[in-house]
């Protein structure tokens, strides 16, 4: 009971202290999908540090990619008093309930990379759009190839929405060239060691194939070192997704044909500034801003490479 | 021992009527480079397997395994990439490949042993205890990594998961290793029986005079070393080291460990059986690709197989 009664009173302590940093400057949450994917925590470090470049007090949530945790996360963060949320939503349709918890306690929530299938919940959304980086990709690929070939697709998770915004931004270019044949699809799970194993049975049953797409840069690594194992990295072309630095060296070096490069800084900027823009009063924000995703070529990537 | 015998033939025959079907199904099964893709494939499981089969039998289970393979393949690639800095006293230390995995693995069995520590000390279920482990050593890997993956650690190192040494290739080599001593331990050893004997009925086992929670602590230990093997593998197939790296590979050892006949409650099962549970798995995932089956119904049917092939062994034994 003694312990019990300490226990309380410092956790009672432990929150009227926090209570009062929030009279000094309002707080900022980072509510991130995962973090368990470097391009996740790319995004999530960048939009905290550009909240606290900005003056406010930010900190980061991690989600798990469940929307349960993400749920438990908006309901903490309402009564802990964070005046905005940065968000990266887990699913299209189930994290709209979240946002909508947020807007009715009146804490603004701009989403970035990920869409949520709403539009009158979230502040403002910051989209990256993977559809159409891949419908750039998808005519480069049938470029690069000629029009002719047999390939195959390496997708990612098969739950997660990036997965099919992906492949079918592919998809709706690539199969308009009968000459272009995929001849197998399969699931690398956004994991270089799957995406690695999975292509090396793919080769055992398709030793002919001339191209492979990846549905992200951490597959089409794991893509790459199967074609070099087998020896034929110089024959069969690989295409990935995301802009990872690795991918982009290698691109340079001819090694990888092209990706799609994401601007996860700008997405994280645009919603740092935003919610400082509404704390000083603004109220009317676009609904959806696409930040577009450039294609990465050996004829570009120069200008890709972070010295 | 006839039983034994008997059951052992029960889950290599499932192997085989899987090898059959698949061969019938499509002609690339059966070509000495995909069998060996499937060897290098199922490696890493197999060597996280050893240790978790020694685990059931002692009707514990260990779902730290694929953490502790994470933080073990980032201490691994973050020493031969950084090595440790003390700036304070400008100091650095480098290491060569050999020496950072042997730090790898020691992190393994100092993890591992942890576990066993929490187990015997505070009489925690393994379950919770290992639990626990799962997310603490993930969380460790996320701090130490940054969340973002090491790569280029040098041609020797990659040698180690790409290599062949004498027509086999190295990951197969070091997981034949693993396999013979795990047998060597549960079945010549005094040991062994001991892990036997505590799977069987833990009360007699301690009341015959056997240090039931000295037995317990090696074991985690044991299992935490072959998870950090499976860790080094990992890295030097990728020759990187991925922050969420064996994610839910504990859930791949169980289910060889059970579909090779070790019961869940302890005291019964064998290695060989285990290694063959693996290569059910590793011939099944192999077989789905090679067919093109969509990756929706390969999950089913992987399901559904870890079913199939537990009834079998249940009907068997009665």
């Amino acid at each position: 009971m003694k312990k019990l009664i300490i226990l309380c009173t410092v956790l009672m302590l432990a929150l009227s202290c926090k209570k009062e940093q929030a009279n000094e400057a309002p707080k900022v949450a980072v509510v991130i999908s995962t973090l368990n994917n470097p391009w996740f925590v790319f995004l999530a470090e960048t939009a905290a540090s550009n909240a606290q470049k900005l003056g406010y007090d930010a900190k980061i949530f991690d989600s798990q990619n469940n929307p349960a945790t993400e749920s438990d996360h908006f309901e903490n963060l309402i009564s802990a008093g964070f005046d905005a949320i940065l968000f990266n939503p887990t699913d299209a349709d189930g994290s709209v309930a979240n946002i909508l918890k947020a807007k009715a306690a009146g804490v603004p929530v701009f989403c970035m990379d990920r869409e949520v299938n709403a539009d009158d919940a979230a502040t403002c959304q910051i989209l990256s759009d993977n559809y159409s980086g891949c419908v750039e990709l998808g005519i480069d690929f049938v470029k690069t190839m000629k029009e002719t070939g047999k390939y195959v697709e390496i997708i990612g998770l098969v739950g997660d929405n990036n997965t099919w915004a992906r492949s079918n931004g592919f998809h709706s270019v690539v199969d308009k060239f009968p000459g272009l044949k995929m001849v197998a699809q399969q699931s690398g799970d956004f994991d270089r060691n799957k995406a690695m194993e999975v292509l090396e049975t793919i080769l055992q049953a398709n030793p002919d194939i001339d191209a492979v797409f990846c549905g992200n840069d951490a597959m089409a690594l794991g893509a790459f070192q199967a074609l070099q194992a087998a020896g034929k990295a110089d024959i069969i072309k690989v295409f990935g997704f995301d802009g990872a630095d690795e991918v982009v060296a290698k691109i340079e070096e001819g090694k990888i044909m092209a990706t799609g490069m994401q601007h996860p800084e700008v997405m994280a900027e645009y919603a740092a500034r935003y919610a400082h823009e509404y704390f000083t009063g603004r109220r009317e924000f676009p609904q959806r801003i696409p930040v577009e995703v450039e294609l990465v070529t050996k004829s570009n990537a120069d200008q890709f490479i972070k010295k | 021992m006839k039983k034994e015998t008997l059951k052992k033939f029960q889950s290599l025959l499932a192997l085989l009527i899987l090898c059959v079907l698949i061969s019938i199904l499509t002609d690339k099964f059966l070509s000495a480079s995909n069998l060996w893709n499937v060897l290098r494939q199922i490696s890493v499981n197999v060597c996280i397997s050893v240790g978790m089969t020694l685990v059931v039998l002692m009707a514990g289970i260990d779902l730290s395994v694929g953490s502790i393979l994470a933080f073990t393949s980032a201490v691994c690639a973050g020493l031969l990439t950084q090595g440790i800095a003390f700036e304070s006293m400008d100091l650095y230390i480098g290491f060569t490949w050999v020496g950072a995995i042997v730090v790898a693995l020691i992190a393994g069995l100092l993890l591992g042993l942890f576990n066993g520590f929490v187990i015997t000390k505070f009489d925690i279920p393994p379950f919770v205890a290992t639990l626990a482990m799962l997310t603490m050593a993930r969380g460790a890997t996320m701090l130490y990594t940054g969340g973002i993956p090491i790569a280029n650690l040098g041609e020797k190192f990659e040698r180690l998961g790409s290599g062949w040494l004498l027509g086999i290739p190295i990951p197969v080599w070091i997981t034949l290793t693993v396999v013979g001593a795990g047998i060597f331990l549960s079945r010549k050893t005094n040991f062994g029986k001991y892990v036997y004997a505590i799977g069987g009925n833990e009360k007699a086992a301690f009341l015959s005079g056997i240090n039931t929670k000295f037995v317990k602590l090696m074991v985690y230990g044991i299992s935490g070393i072959t998870a950090a093997i499976g860790g080094v593998l990992v890295t030097a197939r990728l020759n990187s080291a991925q922050p969420n790296a064996g994610t839910s590979y504990e859930l791949d050892a169980i289910a060889a460990v059970v579909i090779g006949g070790t019961s869940l409650s302890g005291g019964v099962g064998t290695i060989t059986g285990t290694v063959i549970g693996a290569a059910i798995i590793g011939v099944l995932n192999n077989g789905l690709v090679l067919l093109n089956v969509s990756p929706f119904w390969q999950q089913v049917i992987k399901g559904l197989v870890i079913l199939l092939a537990v009834i079998i062994d249940k009907k068997s034994k009665k």
